[in-house]
């Protein structure tokens, strides 16, 4: 019963453990959604309608020129009519035949215009149109009076020559026109057909430049995240935590990538914190060896002078033993301070940033190590430069980029070494150099690129954890400077840390 | 012979030498202190001590080469070093290169008295040394 619970509670659990998002995380994927897979079909779709438009845009095309083919023949036949007309006209003047042929015809024409009267309407303005059919009946009229007068016999020679006067002039105007309209009709025809000529390579052409478009767009929508994500795991791989920021505009594929390596990110921060805090107690550990030696001095002082008095505290001068409590007192505060020394520097703290003197601060870490120092007869040459400006940054964590540069020096010297540590400004305006610079072994220019790697130790298992100068480079990183390092095989190596100053002097708030 | 031991006292801890060269003094020994190592280095040319104790970790010269220029100048003088920390390794020099003992800091005056007793007791001098 029990089990059968637990298994639930414990389902429940899985099924509620969401990757916990953060404020990032939720911004990145509350931005509009627009994936690839939409890109794709959209364009899918624009390609259907613009093919669906030149299909119908084709069929409409055609459809037009076969009307247009039926209207010029149309008016083909309507020429035709009215040239036949005017045959049987001139037979009629040349033989004076007959001239019900004519008028026959010309009926034909009547009907074959009323029957195509709109279509002749698009064509033709009103006005021609009117007078085209005013002409063709006018003409006709003419041949049907000129029949009348030739069947009555009745021979009025003026009245007749003027009919056949006005029937000419009729049948010419009334050819004209219709020549005209074919000619007119005939032309457009071909305009048509040259159109539907060069449409495939209009379409083709506007294809042609839609696809550049869209393999440029689909491209730099694909290779742009590309890019940027290779950018950002090249500033990660050199220790830079920074989130990254949105791809694109949208939400898309790259979103859930954007969103794992924040997520990473966010690991990789958090990680390097306990990596900094492990390599800390470790280098405590390295200097308790140094800082109990020194603090035996002051003890043993202490000790020493206790006993004097105990042993002579009768026979002691007031200046005496004056002299001897003030000992006590100083060499009190002389054991406080290398134990507060050290504790500032093991204490597990949050990061802070606050304004610091970077002088006071490397004299600090040096005080850490001299013993050290003095255990293999090593000299530490500190040259300070007064009256610099102010850092920001965090005291221990700097302080540790220190030690373990000093702390290599010292692995690095023969007996008798020399290590000089210099603070000056930097060459560059607005930055500090500390320099730390040891007349050891060098380093071999084989293991150089690999010298910032975590792990990386050439020191023996149990000596080197390797992670000394990955942590500073964190550090530094962190700190907007940079660690440079010049060394030659056997015969030293400087090391040279860079830090953004501020421009308040050192002693701003000594006074 | 002399009538009291001549003993050298060398650390670069000034509180050192000021209560330890009385406490020394008090029970009848001749003490020379010297905070310089490079001072006390020119003595013991000059001058064969019975015993030299010197601090084993000073700023430019260590208590081994004390050590040393006492063997070269002498067989006879006894070497006491006083170590800070003491190392394994500087320990065993130390006596490989022929030191009489060691004492660790934080010690008291009796500490080194009866070290230097052991000393003078070795050196042939049986007189008693009295606590103070
Ligand atoms: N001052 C130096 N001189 C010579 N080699 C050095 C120096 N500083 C660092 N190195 C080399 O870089 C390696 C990595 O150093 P670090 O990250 O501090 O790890 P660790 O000191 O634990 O080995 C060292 O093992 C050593 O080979
Ligand atoms: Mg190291």
């Amino acid at each position: 019963m029990t089990n059968s619970l637990e298994f639930k509670s414990s389902f429940i659990n899985n099924s509620e453990k969401k990757p916990a998002l953060d404020t990032e995380g939720r911004n990145l994927l509350a931005r509009p959604r627009f994936s690839l897979r939409l890109h794709i079909l959209l364009l899918f779709i624009l390609f259907s309608f613009l093919s669906m438009a030149i299909i119908i845009g084709s069929v409409i095309v055609i459809n037009c020129i076969q009307k247009k083919i039926s209207f010029v023949q149309t008016t083909e036949r309507y020429l035709f009519y009215i040239e036949q007309a005017r045959r049987w006209e001139k037979n009629y003047f040349l033989y004076d035949t007959n001239l019900e042929d004519a008028i026959q015809i010309t009926g034909n024409a009547k009907t074959l215009l009323s029957q195509n009267l709109k279509k002749l309407m698009t064509v033709l303005s009103a006005e021609e149109t009117a007078n085209m059919i005013e002409n063709l009946e006018k003409y006709r009229s003419l041949l049907q009076e000129l029949t009348v007068l030739k069947k009555n016999g009745i021979v009025n020679a003026g009245k007749k020559h003027k009919i056949e006067t006005s029937l000419r002039k009729h049948g010419a105007e009334m050819v004209k026109v219709a020549a005209a309209l074919v000619y007119k009709e005939q032309n457009s025809m071909n305009a048509m057909l040259r159109l539907i000529q060069r449409i495939p390579i209009y379409c083709f052409a506007v294809v042609l430049l839609l696809t550049i478009f869209l393999v440029h767009f689909l491209s730099k929508r694909l290779i742009k995240p590309f890019n940027l994500l290779i950018e950002s795991t090249q500033r990660i791989a050199k220790g830079d935590f920074s989130l990254v920021p949105p791809i694109c505009r949208y939400r898309g594929e790259f979103t859930a990538v954007e969103v794992a390596i924040n997520q990473m990110l966010k690991e990789l921060k958090s990680h390097e914190l306990t990596m900094v805090e492990s390599h800390k107690l470790r280098a405590v550990g390295t200097l308790t060896a140094g800082v109990a030696h020194e603090l035996n001095n002051p003890l043993n002082n202490i000790m020493l002078t206790a006993h004097a008095m105990l042993e002579d505290h009768n026979g002691l001068s007031e200046d005496e033993l004056l002299e001897m409590i003030n000992d006590l007192i100083n060499e009190a505060d002389r054991s406080r301070s290398i134990v507060r020394n050290l504790l500032d520097f093991a204490r597990e703290s949050e990061s802070v940033s606050e304004p610091l003197d970077l002088g006071m601060l490397v004299s600090e870490t040096i005080k850490l190590t001299l013993n050290q120092a003095k255990v293999s007869g090593v000299k530490i040459e500190t040259q300070i430069q007064p009256d610099l400006p102010r850092i920001r940054g965090d005291k221990q964590q700097l302080k540790q980029v220190f030690l373990n540069l000093i702390l290599n020096a010292l692995d690095a010297v023969e007996k008798g070494g020399n290590i000089k540590i210099n603070l000056k400004k930097a060459d560059s305006p607005g930055f500090l150099a500390v320099q730390v610079e040891d007349n050891g072994c060098g380093i071999p220019s084989h293991i150089l690129p690999n010298i910032f790697d975590p792990f990386f130790t050439t020191k023996g298992s149990g000596k080197g954890t390797g992670l000394g100068l990955s942590v500073s480079h964190g550090i530094i990183t962190m700190h907007g400077g940079q660690i440079n390092l010049e060394t030659e095989e056997g015969k030293y190596t400087r090391f040279t840390v860079i830090l953004p100053s501020r421009n308040i002097p050192a002693d701003f708030n000594k006074t | 012979m002399k009538e009291n031991l001549e003993i050298l006292l060398l650390d670069d801890e000034a509180i050192v030498g000021n209560r330890l060269g009385p406490a020394i003094e008090k029970v009848g020994y001749d003490v020379e202190v010297f905070e310089d190592p490079k001072k006390a280095l020119n003595r013991i040319n000059e001058k064969e001590f019975d015993i030299v104790v010197t601090d084993i970790m000073m700023g430019d010269v260590n208590g081994i080469q004390i050590l040393e220029e006492v063997r070269k100048k002498s067989d006879k003088t006894k070497v006491i070093i006083i170590t800070g920390y003491a190392t394994v390794t500087l320990a065993r020099e130390a006596m490989d290169k022929g030191a009489f003992d060691m004492i660790a800091k934080p010690f008291t005056p009796d500490d080194l008295r009866s070290v230097i007793a052991k000393a003078a007791d070795s050196l042939g001098y049986k007189k008693i040394i009295a606590k103070a």
